[in-house]
C-alpha cells in the first residue's frame, strides 16, 4: 500500500493534467483552479519539513561530535536567531532582520559567488592550453567573447563585439538548440514512463 | 632564449596565490578609483528600455519585476533592478514587484528603497510589492495572473487586498501588466515565456548573470524574450540609457527626452561626475573592474600558452 497509493495518485493526477492541457473545457478549468488551492495549502508543509530536516541533520552532527560539528552549531544559531528576529520585529527596513540581511547574508553570499573570478583566473592560467585544434578554437572564441563583453573590445575594433555576437548567435545557438531538443525529448520520455508507472524511483 | 624559456617554465609552476593577488588588485583598484570608460548600448538592452518607455505616463499599463535570485548574484543583478525602478519612477510608470525565494524578499525592499529615495512615489499608488510567494506556487500564480492579478496574488507584501489599492485601477491581467522582467542567475525567465507569453501573450524580458547569457540566447533570437540584460554590462547600458534620456532635464524636455539612436551613439556620460549618485552608476564602475579583470585573464591565458609552447619546443629538441 505504501507504494501503490502514491503511485495511483501520481498516475491519476498526471493524466488529469495532461487532459487539462489538451481539453480546454470548463470542467477541466474548474478542476485546475480547485487544485491550485490545494497546492497553496501543501507548500507551507514543505517549508516545515525543510526546517525539521535541517534541524535534525545538524542536531545529529552536534550530538555525535562529527568532524567540524562546530559549524552545525553556527548554522542552528543562525537559523533560530534570524527566524526569531523576523518573527519578533518584522522584516521591514530598519529592523534587526534587515540589518542581518544587509550586513551578514548579502556580503557573505556575494563573497562566495565572487570566488569564481579567482578560480577562473587560476584555471585560465594553469589549464587553458591550445593543446589541439578544438582547444585552440575554444581559446580564441573565449578571448573574443571576453573582449566583446567589455568596452575595451569595441575600442580596439568594432569587429570584436560583432564577432562576439556572431559566436553567441550562430555556433553557440546551434549547440544550445541541439542540447535543448535532446533534453526536451528526454523529459518527454521520462514523463511518459512516470505516467505509465514504469519509472518508480521517485517512490524511494 | 634559454633564459626566457627558464622564466616561462618558472611561471608555469607559479603559486596560484600570486594569481589570486593580481586578480584581487585588478578588481579592487578600479572599484576604489573609478575612471571614465565608454559604455556601448546593445540591442537587447535598448529593446527593454524602449518597451518600458512606451508605457510612460500611461496609467493603464504596468511593468512586473520578478526577483528569482538571492544575495549571491546581487552585484550583477541589483544595479539592473535599481536602474529599471528608477526609469519607471522617472517616467511615471506603474511598477509591480514579486519574489520567489525567501531571501529575495529583503532584496526587493532594498531595491525599491534605493530607487524611491529621489522620487515622490507611494506604495500602492505608484508601485506595489507583491512580496514573497513560494517557488512551488510560481506556475499557478503565473497562469492565474493571466486571468486576474488581484485574484491570483490577492494581497501585497503588507497584507493589503490588491482590489483596494489605487495602483490596480485599469490593471487586470497581462494585457495591462504587459511586460515581465525576470531577474535571475538561472534560466528561470523561460518559465515566463512558456506560461505567461505562450498562453497570454505577455512580453517577457530577462535580467541575468553573464554566465547564463548563452543559455538564454535561443529565446532572445526567436523574439520570445523581447530583450535581455546580459550581466553587469546590461546593467551598465541601462544606467546610461536612463541618464541620457529618462532623467535628462532641460527646458525643452522637462520630463526626460525620447529615445534616439543618434543621441545614444554620440553621448558620453562621465562616471567620475559627482552629479550622478553612486547608486546610479554602480554597474558602470563595476564594468571598469570587469574590464580590467577580463584583460588580466586574457593575459594569463596568453602567458600560460606561451610558456606551454616554449616548454614543448624545448622537450622536442631534447628528444
Amino acid at each position: 500500500m505504501k507504494r501503490q497509493i502514491p503511485l495511483a495518485i501520481v498516475i491519476t493526477l498526471g493524466f488529469l493534467f495532461v487532459i487539462h492541457t489538451f481539453v480546454p473545457h470548463k470542467i477541466s478549468q474548474d478542476f485546475y483552479d480547485w487544485f491550485q488551492t490545494w497546492i497553496k495549502a501543501i507548500s507551507p508543509f514543505a517549508v516545515f519539513l525543510g526546517v525539521m530536516s535541517l534541524f535534525n541533520v545538524h542536531r545529529t552532527k552536534i550530538s555525535r561530535r562529527v568532524p567540524n560539528w562546530q559549524y552545525s552549531v553556527i548554522t542552528l544559531i543562525g537559523l533560530f536567531f534570524t527566524a526569531f528576529a523576523g518573527f519578533m520585529w518584522g522584516t521591514q527596513e530598519g529592523t534587526p532582520y534587515m540589518w542581518l540581511f544587509t550586513n551578514v547574508q548579502m556580503p557573505m553570499s556575494a563573497t562566495m559567488f565572487s570566488l569564481l573570478a579567482f578560480y577562473i583566473a587560476s584555471a585560465a592560467y594553469k589549464a587553458f592550453r591550445a593543446r589541439s585544434a578544438e582547444a585552440t578554437v575554444l581559446l580564441v572564441a573565449a578571448i573574443i567573447v571576453m573582449l566583446g563583453q567589455v568596452s575595451l573590445g569595441a575600442a580596439i575594433t568594432k569587429w570584436i563585439p560583432e564577432t562576439s555576437r556572431w559566436i553567441l548567435n550562430v555556433p553557440n545557438l546551434a549547440a544550445k538548440r541541439a542540447i535543448m531538443i535532446g533534453v526536451g525529448l528526454g523529459m518527454t520520455a521520462t514523463s511518459l514512463k512516470i505516467l505509465l508507472g514504469i519509472e518508480r524511483t521517485y517512490l524511494g | 632564449m634559454n633564459k626566457l624559456i627558464q622564466i616561462f617554465q618558472k611561471m608555469q609552476s607559479v603559486d596560484r596565490r600570486y594569481i589570486f593577488i593580481v586578480v584581487a588588485l585588478s578588481i579592487i583598484i578600479p572599484l576604489l578609483i573609478p575612471f571614465n570608460s565608454k559604455t556601448y548600448v546593445t540591442e537587447p538592452t535598448e529593446s527593454i528600455y524602449r518597451k518600458i518607455d512606451s508605457f510612460a505616463n500611461d496609467k493603464s499599463k504596468a511593468v512586473l519585476l520578478s526577483f528569482t535570485h538571492n544575495a549571491s548574484t546581487m552585484p550583477e543583478l541589483f544595479p539592473m533592478e535599481v536602474a529599471v525602478l528608477r526609469h519607471c519612477f522617472e517616467r511615471n510608470i506603474k511598477v509591480f514587484t514579486i519574489c520567489w525565494l525567501p531571501d529575495a524578499a529583503p532584496l526587493v525592499d532594498y531595491a525599491i528603497n534605493t530607487a524611491k529615495e529621489d522620487y515622490n512615489v507611494q506604495s500602492g499608488i505608484d508601485y506595489c510589492n507583491f512580496g514573497y510567494r513560494p517557488y512551488s506556487l510560481r506556475i499557478p500564480i503565473m497562469l492565474g495572473m493571466g486571468e486576474n492579478i488581484a485574484e491570483s496574488v490577492e494581497t501585497d507584501s503588507q497584507g493589503r487586498k490588491l482590489d483596494n489599492l489605487p495602483i490596480m485601477d485599469n490593471i487586470k491581467n497581462y494585457d495591462d501588466m504587459n511586460l515581465v522582467i525576470d531577474f535571475a542567475g538561472s534560466s528561470s525567465a523561460i518559465q515566463w515565456v512558456m506560461y505567461a507569453r505562450a498562453k497570454f501573450g505577455a512580453n517577457v524580458a530577462a535580467g541575468i548573470t553573464a554566465v547564463m547569457v548563452a543559455d538564454n540566447y535561443p529565446y532572445l533570437q526567436t523574439g520570445q524574450l523581447i530583450g535581455m540584460f546580459r550581466g553587469l554590462k546590461g546593467a551598465a547600458e541601462y544606467e546610461k540609457l536612463v541618464d541620457v534620456f529618462a532623467s535628462y532635464e532641460s527646458p525643452d524636455y522637462p520630463n526626460g527626452r525620447p529615445f534616439s539612436k543618434e543621441i545614444i551613439k554620440e553621448t558620453w556620460v562621465p562616471i567620475t561626475d559627482d552629479k550622478i549618485p553612486y547608486k546610479y552608476k554602480k554597474a558602470r564602475i563595476g564594468m571598469n573592474a570587469q574590464s580590467v579583470a577580463h584583460i588580466m585573464i586574457i593575459v594569463f591565458i596568453l602567458l600560460g600558452n606561451i610558456g606551454y609552447f616554449l616548454t614543448r619546443q624545448k622537450k622536442k629538441k631534447i628528444v
